[in-house]
């Protein structure tokens, strides 16, 4: 719907990135996925000391439909009062990946806070990172299916069969679809199948 | 301990255990995973996202004047901050960041250092029980519940007030409230020097903290560590001083540094950082005499005022269009940065022109500050874990969303 609010919005932006240069925040850069990890690592050559952090967006509809964003900070060397820390720069790096191929290369041997960051790109967007040591589901659970930060991902689904999960257990040692162990999923079940007017199972014990 | 330490694998001299995700020293649902030998710690590996909620999927669902009150449960000891960074975000891609009145800006400046103040508190109460100090927990819950008084007498609520709008804030301060932050500004240097005096040369306390997850300055920018932990290492950063807003140029403050880098060194930062956050209360309350305008003067962002909504029919619009459909923010993106308690919080918010937002992306601090535990913890005893997730002071409604 074009707006009647605000005359200065035409209609929707499918790529928002670059129309407003002037708010600057940061020094902002954009490559291809092929160029990042050398734009990276000059940048880190250059002083840009901490990989603040790295986000992503998905412009579905747009080609490369996901955009990465790499937040840089250069603190100074000395940085012993707020005199000579002054205003650090800060550097915005974008790169456009594709759909059909949703890979980029890690940063992690450049700034270890890398780890973590990559991790909820791959489990939001399902963007693969080349060199990353553990790249695994970090938010959602190991077994979980698609990529939740997606446009294309609805907000709300149809409900669930809700799936007991043992407690204490680690989630990446549950296989998908086992059967949960111990006593406390076992009294949890039984629970459950009453509240469904189910017959409950029976207590491993009473077979005997 | 023993009760929840439980032994998930065994191996010639290395044991595997986990710690968590039900453990109050965990300061919320994490499970580190370790292997010791002995009781060194050879390698530690955590799970985190048992509190995923998906606020950032959330808020981009939402109204733009919406998406304030879902981001404000990310770090739930400091909503007034992360509404605060969102709203700022919001009103740089709007364009009206000079347009917001000054008392808006002090009140802003004054919940935001109440928060940290309550923060710390949190902090430092539960981080004195971790290390066997239960009393510290009392003294330090008591100065919170002023705070979050004050924020109930003016937002309506204790923890998650909706307070900051786009555009200035929801309603003036209530009459009162400044006798009671009056109070709290007389009060607070004894009760200061009561929590000095319990801990500070504790010797237990010193032991158990002195040399403990070390860090030096290079690692901490490596490990993109902001906040108290990074000034314990010796820089300087401080949001409120490298990228000043709301008009902290104003204000005279210290940036409380250490060298040592150690959980001790921390909690000495965090400590002065308490005081230096009272030292700017003190100069907002004497702007906080003048009255002003709290809103913008912008009928298309701020609602207009309740009781002028039955005698004019600009009003009325104006209201209805907000209220039903929010605004419209020009297309762009932007990153904006402030200092929480926990350091560098951001959102980087893209707008494509709709009446929500396309993007909100957190920059959590808690989460980068957590995950250099898988430095700090290797070569350590294993009861040091809980001194150092302490000290990292890690909240999980932001490390995970």
């Amino acid at each position: 719907m074009p707006s009647s609010q605000n005359p200065s919005i035409a209609g929707l932006a499918l790529d928002p990135t670059g129309v407003r240069p002037d708010l600057g925040d940061a020094e902002v850069l954009r490559v291809g996925p092929s160029e990042i990890h050398a734009t990276l690592t000059a940048l880190r050559a250059g002083g840009c000391t901490m990989l603040l952090d790295i986000g992503g967006v998905d412009y579905l509809g747009r080609e490369p439909r996901y955009d990465v964003v790499y937040h840089l900070l250069a603190l100074p060397a000395a940085a012993a009062d707020v005199k000579t820390v002054g205003r650090p720069r800060r550097v915005r790096v974008l790169v456009g990946v594709p759909d059909a191929e949703p890979v980029l290369p890690s940063a992690i041997d450049l700034w270890p806070s890398a780890n973590w960051a990559e991790r909820e790109i791959f489990d939001f967007f399902g963007i693969r990172f080349t060199g990353h040591p553990n790249l695994k589901r970090i938010q959602m659970p190991e077994d979980w299916s698609g990529h939740p930060l997606r446009k294309d991902y609805p907000l709300r689904g149809p409900a669930k069969e809700a799936t007991p999960r043992p407690a204490f257990a680690l989630k990446s040692n549950v296989p998908a679809g086992a059967p949960p162990a111990g006593k406390v999923a076992a009294a949890l079940q039984r629970q459950i199948a009453r509240a469904r007017g189910q017959e409950p199972p029976k207590p491993a014990g009473d077979e005997a | 301990m023993s009760v929840t330490l439980d032994v998930v694998e065994r191996s010639g001299n290395t044991m595997t255990l986990s710690l968590g995700p039900q453990h109050p020293s965990t300061h919320g649902v994490l499970q580190v995973i370790v292997e010791v030998a002995g009781e060194i710690v050879e390698r530690a590996d955590m799970e985190i996202g048992y509190l995923h909620t998906g606020i950032e999927k959330s808020a981009e669902n939402l109204f733009w004047t919406q998406a304030s009150t879902v981001v404000e449960r990310m770090d739930y000891l400091n909503p007034l901050g992360n509404a605060l960074c969102y709203v700022l975000a919001v009103e740089r891609l709007l364009g009206i960041t000079d347009r917001i009145p000054e008392r808006a800006q002090s009140v802003r400046v004054l919940m935001s250092e109440l928060s940290r103040i309550a923060s710390h508190c949190v902090w430092l109460g539960t981080g004195g029980i971790d290390l066997g100090a239960i009393s510290t927990f009392f003294y330090t819950f008591d100065i919170r519940e002023d705070i979050l008084a004050l924020i109930e007498a003016s937002g309506g609520a204790r923890m998650h007030p909706n307070y900051l709008r786009v555009g200035g804030i929801n309603g003036d301060l209530p009459g009162g409230f400044l006798a009671k932050l009056d109070a709290l500004i007389v009060k607070f240097p004894q009760r200061m020097r009561e929590l000095r005096t319990l801990l500070q040369n504790n010797p237990i306390l010193r032991d158990r903290m002195i040399d403990v997850g070390t860090i030096s300055a290079e690692d901490a920018a490596a490990w993109s560590l902001t906040g108290p932990i990074l000034r314990a290492t010796g820089v300087a950063y401080d949001i409120r001083r490298a990228f000043p807003y709301s008009g902290y140029e104003k204000y005279e403050f210290d940036v409380p540094t250490r060298t040592e880098g150690d959980a001790y060194a921390r909690f000495l930062v965090r400590l002065e950082e308490m005081d230096e956050s009272m030292r700017i209360i003190a100069q907002v309350r004497q702007e906080l005499e003048r009255p002003g305008p709290i809103m913008i003067d912008d009928p298309k962002i701020a609602q207009p005022p309740k009781e002028t909504i039955a005698l004019s029919m600009e009003a009325l619009i104006h209201h209805f269009k907000i209220v039903s459909e929010s605004f419209r923010v020009p297309p762009g993106d932007v990153y904006q940065a402030i200092e929480s308690p926990r350091g560098e919080l951001a959102y980087y918010v893209v707008s494509n022109g709709d009446n929500r937002p396309y993007r909100v992306r957190t920059r959590p601090p808690s989460m980068y500050n957590l995950q250099s535990l898988l430095l700090m913890a290797p070569g350590g005893l294993i009861a040091d874990i809980v001194v150092m997730i302490g000290s990292l002071d890690p909240v999980f409604g932001e490390v995970d969303r």
